[in-house]
């Protein structure tokens, strides 16, 4: 626990005082781990969870776009308040660690140990060097501005490159049934989802199939154009958020 | 050498007694860690249960061992969570400080650790609500045909999960208001943003249930009809002004503290 304080005034707690506070700061770390695995899990799972839940989602035209669109959000809003507040570059990290950890204890204990989905249909993707990215522009830059543009974009346009070693190999062809598909596609037709016939999954639609890979670049580079906009957004919902207002009534 | 010996002595005897009790600060520790064991205990509880019996007994509510295994729970779970709510906030009403000017800072000091620990028991029921179970949900929508809105994970994540993590968060807000002066003097805006938010996401579920009468499947789980959830979890941002509002606080504290070793 360090406010930000001006260093004419700012002491260096010692003995008990040094202590206490230390203290504190454990207490916050054991509350902010839980709070962000739950709430920034939530809001992942049920804005763009479906890309992140199956192996077959995992496509070259949305994936790309959508995941890091909401994954820069809670980023942006605990960065305000961390770094504004407390000089923490971290609050990107911190978001992305703990929805990595949330979603690793769910795809193993309740896709794979419960309902038997091979833990390569679900495996979670990774934020970890986008948001590693994102802490280190704040950190050197000290500008929403700087970061909201090069950090943003670095943010969406990493997304994929770090995923690629884990994703690519189902991205392999295969033969089935007289039809070419992919490793990731026949996962799907394997393992029924009962909910979720074929024709609904939302992956590369759309009839410019000449674009072929180019799709990946043109989904990341036009994630980056939305992560600008997207960061600058929510580091102010992390500000406004953030108030210290007391009320007289509710 | 006996000043030695006195001085390691010394030095074991505040050691062992460091090690017997938490200093002041922390004097609530133990139960806060006891809070933790016991929703540890029901969280995996219930998906021990849910690994037992969900797939046997619990893919057709028109089943009769659905009843026994599945509504009796959803009852249980509804008179527990009605029980505690009541136990609960009615103790820390009824046994709040009444003479909040006369607070020391030490004392002051030691509620605001303890403030703590109810925001961080309410983010701990967050998670298992938020986070395992909430993803759980896709997981056996995708292996089972919904024909009820008292699915096998329902029962336990909206009628125990959701009410739990409210019923703490109320704690947290009902605590503060009771015994600390600045919170009892004006109601703050952050911790009531973070506890009244993530509580409409317990109201959201009427909006989600009703969606589902037209689309009973969970074609995807990013679907609006789940968004109502979503805007509510973005509140708990607001344990971010939490945070400054104790910190602030904390440091005038300190300052009137005196020096101890």
């Amino acid at each position: 626990m360090s406010a930000n304080r001006s260093p004419r005034v700012f002491l260096a707690y010692t003995g008990e005082k040094a202590r206490i506070v230390r203290a504190y700061d454990y207490l916050i770390l054991v509350l902010a781990l839980f709070l962000f695995i739950g709430s920034f899990h939530l809001h992942f799972a049920l804005t763009v969870g479906d890309w992140d839940f199956w192996v077959d989602w995992k496509d070259r035209q949305w994936w790309p776009l959508v995941t890091p669109l909401i994954g820069i959000t809670f980023p942006a809003a605990v960065q305000a308040v961390l770094w504004t507040n407390f000089r923490l570059p971290l609050g990107a990290t911190l978001c992305v660690a703990c929805l990595s950890i949330g979603t690793w204890i769910t795809r193993i204990f309740a896709y794979h140990y419960w309902n038997y989905f091979p833990i390569n249909m679900v495996l979670p993707s990774t934020m970890m060097p986008s948001a590693l990215f994102l802490d280190a522009i704040l950190m050197m830059s000290n500008s929403l501005t700087v970061t909201a543009i090069f950090g943003g974009s670095g943010f969406a346009l990493l997304f994929f490159p770090s995923n690629w070693p884990i994703f690519a190999m189902f991205h392999l062809p295969i033969e089935a049934g007289n039809s070419q598909l992919t490793l990731a596609d026949m996962f799907g037709f394997q393992y029924i989802r009962t909910g979720m016939p074929e024709y609904l999954r939302i992956i590369e639609r759309g009839t410019l199939r000449t674009y072929g890979q180019v799709a990946t670049p043109l989904a990341a580079f036009c994630s980056a154009l939305f992560c600008t906009l997207m960061y600058a957004l929510w580091w102010h919902i992390g500000l406004w958020f953030a108030t210290t207002r007391y009320l007289k009534k509710i | 050498m006996a000043t030695t010996t006195e001085k390691i002595s010394e030095q074991m005897r505040l050691i062992t007694q460091q090690g017997k009790m938490p200093p002041w600060y922390l004097k609530d520790l133990y139960r806060y860690l006891s809070a933790f064991a016991v929703l540890t205990v029901i969280y995996i509880g219930f998906r021990i249960y849910q690994g037992e019996f969900a797939v046997s007994t619990g893919l057709d509510s028109t089943d009769p061992v659905f009843e026994t295994y599945w509504m009796r729970l959803f009852n249980f779970n509804v008179t527990f969570v009605t029980l505690f709510a009541g136990l609960s906030w009615g103790y820390l009403w009824f046994s709040r400080d009444k003479n909040l000017d006369t607070l020391e800072p030490k004392e002051e000091i030691r509620r605001y650790f303890t403030l703590t620990m109810w925001i961080s028991v309410y983010t701990f029921a967050v998670y298992w609500a938020g986070s395992y179970f909430a993803e759980q949900d896709n997981s056996w929508h995708q292996v089972s045909v919904r024909d009820t809105p008292f699915t096998a994970n329902h029962i336990i994540e909206f009628y125990f999960n959701f009410p739990m993590y409210v019923i703490l968060g109320g704690c947290a807000w009902l605590y503060a208001r009771t015994r600390l002066p600045l919170y009892a003097k004006g109601i703050s805006l952050p911790l009531t943003l973070a506890v009244f938010g993530p509580f409409m996401i317990l109201v959201s579920v009427g909006f989600n249930e009703w969606g589902h009468t037209f689309w009973y499947r969970e074609e995807f789980f990013a679907a609006p009809i789940h968004w109502g959830f979503v805007i509510g979890v973005w509140f708990a941002h607001g344990v971010g002004g939490i945070l400054l509002q104790g910190v602030t606080r904390l440091i005038e504290l300190l300052d009137e503290l005196e020096e101890a070793a």
